[in-house]
């Protein structure tokens, strides 16, 4: 055990799936993929709620996805977009060490995890001229509309405590987005915003589009039908040429995240005169609110179901008390010709901001094992 | 009779000025010898460049620089509760920007002068004087509480490139924005101009400023020429002897005497910065020559190193010149190679 940051010392131990769900619903939100349902959508790995004591009181909590190496007993320890804890402490060797010493005890030969820290943000405003300006690549290349000190306090610590940066290449790499769009759905104040206001931040053709789309009569609901989006999901894959999920994966993700909480998993369907024209799943944790999946027809665009759909997983994300909408992983790229700028625009449209996130980091805990792993990594 | 430095006065404005327009928010650094311009000379032609501040070594050097240049003066080496920091002019008082490199100089340097200017010194790779991480956090934390102190930026000095910087630069600018302080200038020395354009667009939210010495101020070598003048020749057999030590003239030649001695910095060996082996073993090289014969000077002739004869004097040297050279006329000009930053000329003359 380490001292902790009140001078008390931290415990790290495995906690039950209650307990760490209790934890999760104290903080206003947490990443979906640190709830205990996601370790139940990730079945092929084994799985861990782990906890952090100061005394007997529960304060921190993460899921850890243990990754086997190949042929040996050995395991990644992956903690996707965690753990929960609190990052604004500048004593973060105290969470960390016996966090590692505790996966190191059940065979992990490294650590992964991604701190759910901000650390840059652009506006829309901001990220639309940089890919109209040819003298511009990347995101890091245009100043940021805000930089939060507690992201780069955590950056700072990682690295004086030996964690490795991943750097993703291209930006999607193996592990999750480092960069992702959100729409604020509070101000800056902390007040929710209205309908309105949310609409007004949106670009024209943003705006046209929805409006479109209801002129047009396309219909918006909540669906249960899982197997016509999977479907329509498939059909999307095909033309987008992207590898889909079978629908058994979609089936345990509604069943472990709606038995967790009701409000986990909602999916969403556009219909226009009887056709599905586009279809979504969204997720939900306290404030944050994740469009996670999308599918959309070839046949009928112009009735515009993907905006259609977007707008009423905002909507719903409002009525709910949300205070972030998030688009997830878009990449770094501001390269007109690149061909993910068209997920940033499509994006960006919807008014709100890129953000930065601390990204991936590496603790190696036996060197040889994981130099292996990082050489495996690589040449994949 | 002097050791002179003649500029190509157009040239080296020239320069000057495409040095000041390529880099925004330049201070010129003037210090030690003004890079053996003088700093009293290089704070006027900082004032013709029309910067708003100049940096200067020490704090000695201040009375030098204050009557001739009316702007902002950073004080490089990092202020200290001791010494001529506390001797600052009240007169300056106003104009002096300190560099504080430890928090607790930062206490002491805010109770010997609440509305004190300061920029705090971020330690690098350099190891040299500044804050750590840390201590540049706890720094901010403090400032928090003093709303109405001058914090004038974050300064850099980072070692010179032996590869790109970006990456340390990168570290460094984490932390900066890791300390939540009230300002958002940078002075950084020592990037190359790639690097500094990369650092200006990703920290565009931050003023970066770039202090630059020698490739201001030196960085038009062509325009600068050094030059001796020769002030006696006497013609000598083998064997005659000369000179303070009465050494014996190895063959039949001329003595030759020239302007420019040890009070010049003629003869002082100064390390030259080179690490090649090649420049290693010249140097060892050097030095045995001292011990059986003659030892090359700095001094040419038609385009010729010349052989001291004897070691310098304080404001002259005595050169050998073997039989047949061409022999210079007294008051003739011969060139010198010198380290312009440890040179003291007699005479600086701007075209």
């Amino acid at each position: 055990m380490t001292p902790g940051p009140s001078g008390t010392l931290l415990s790290v131990r495995e906690i039950s799936e209650s307990e760490h769900l209790a934890l999760i619903r104290s903080r206003s939100s947490a990443s979906f993929l640190q709830t205990p349902a996601w370790g139940r959508v990730k079945a092929e790995w084994r799985r861990e709620s782990l906890g952090w004591f100061e005394g007997e009181q529960l304060v921190g909590a993460a899921l850890v996805l243990y990754r086997q190496l190949p042929k040996v007993k050995r395991y990644l320890a992956y903690l996707p977009e965690g753990p929960l804890l609190d990052w604004d402490t500048e004593d973060l060797a105290a969470w960390l060490a016996p966090m590692a010493a505790h996966l190191q005890r059940r065979g992990a030969f490294g650590v992964r995890m991604g701190p759910p820290v901000v650390t840059r943000r652009w506006t829309a405003a901001v990220v639309k001229d940089g890919i109209a300006d040819p003298a511009v690549h990347r995101l890091g290349e245009l100043p940021p509309t805000g930089r939060d000190a507690t992201g780069a306090r955590v950056v700072a610590q990682l690295r004086e405590l030996g964690w490795r940066p991943q750097v993703a290449e291209g930006g999607f790499a193996a592990g999750q987005p480092q960069y992702v769009f959100q729409v604020p759905l509070v101000d800056a104040d902390g007040k929710p915003r209205t309908e309105d206001d949310v609409l007004a931040g949106m670009n024209q053709l943003w705006r046209r589009n929805i409006k479109k789309a209801a002129k047009a009569g396309v219909e918006v609901s909540v669906s249960e039908d899982l197997e016509a989006f999977h479907d329509l999901y498939l059909h999307t894959a095909q033309r987008d040429h992207f590898t889909p999920r079978p629908l058994a994966y979609f089936r345990t993700m509604r069943d472990a995240l709606a038995a967790e909480d009701p409000d986990r998993f909602r999916l969403w369907a556009a219909h226009h005169e009887g056709d599905l024209v586009a279809a979504t799943i969204a997720i939900r944790v306290g404030t944050h609110a994740w469009y996670s999946y999308g599918a959309s027809s070839t046949e009928k665009r112009d009735v515009r179901g993907s905006n259609a759909v977007q707008w009423a997983m905002i909507r719903d994300a409002l009525a709910a008390g949300a205070a972030v909408y998030d688009l997830r992983g878009i990449t770094d790229t501001l390269d007109a010709d690149d061909p993910h700028v068209g997920l940033i625009q499509f994006k960006a449209g919807t008014g709100g901001e890129a953000v930065e996130y601390a990204g991936e980091w590496d603790l190696p805990l036996n060197r040889a094992l994981y130099a292996a792993f990082d050489l495996y990594m690589r040449r994949r | 009779m002097s050791l002179t430095l003649s500029v190509d006065g157009e040239r080296w404005r020239a320069h000057l000025r495409s040095v000041a327009e390529t880099h925004p928010g330049l201070v010129p650094v003037l210090k030690g010898n003004g890079y053996g311009f003088t700093v009293g000379r290089l704070a006027r032609k900082s004032g013709w460049l029309g910067v708003d501040t100049v940096a200067v070594g020490t704090y000695d050097e201040l009375p030098h620089v204050a009557t001739r240049f009316d702007g902002d003066l950073l004080v490089l080496t990092p202020w200290r509760p001791f010494g001529a920091a506390l001797e600052v002019d009240p007169a300056l008082a106003r104009r002096v920007v300190h560099t504080v490199g430890r928090t607790h100089d930062l206490a002491d340097l805010l109770e010997a002068q609440p509305d004190a200017r300061f920029v705090l010194e971020r330690l690098t790779s350099m190891q040299r004087h500044g804050l750590s991480a840390r201590d540049l956090w706890a720094t901010g934390r403090m400032l928090q509480d003093h709303p109405g102190v001058r914090l004038e930026g974050i300064a850099l000095h980072l070692p010179l490139a032996q590869g790109s910087h970006l990456g340390e630069v990168d570290r460094l600018m984490n932390d900066v924005v890791a300390a939540e302080l009230p300002t958002h200038t940078v002075y950084v020395s020592h990037l190359t101009d790639a690097e500094l354009e990369q650092l200006r667009a990703s920290y565009a939210d931050y003023e970066i400023r770039p202090r630059i010495g020698t490739s201001l101020w030196l960085g038009a070598r062509d325009a600068l020429r050094v030059t001796a003048t020769v002030l006696d020749v006497h013609e000598v057999e083998r064997g005659d002897s000369f000179g303070y030590r009465s050494r014996t003239a190895p063959k039949s030649g001329h003595l030759l005497v020239v302007s420019g001695g040890t009070a010049h910095g003629i003869g002082l060996e100064a390390p030259t910065g080179d690490q090649g082996l090649r420049a290693r073993a010249a140097t060892l090289a050097r030095g045995g020559l001292d011990a059986v014969g003659f030892v090359r000077s700095p001094f040419s002739i038609d385009g010729k190193q010349r052989l001291f004869a004897e070691p310098p004097h304080m404001q002259a040297s005595m050169l050998f010149l073997p039989s047949g050279a061409r022999v210079p006329e007294v008051g003739e000009q011969v060139d010198v190679r010198v380290r312009y930053t440890a040179t003291a000329f007699d005479r600086v003359v701007i075209s």
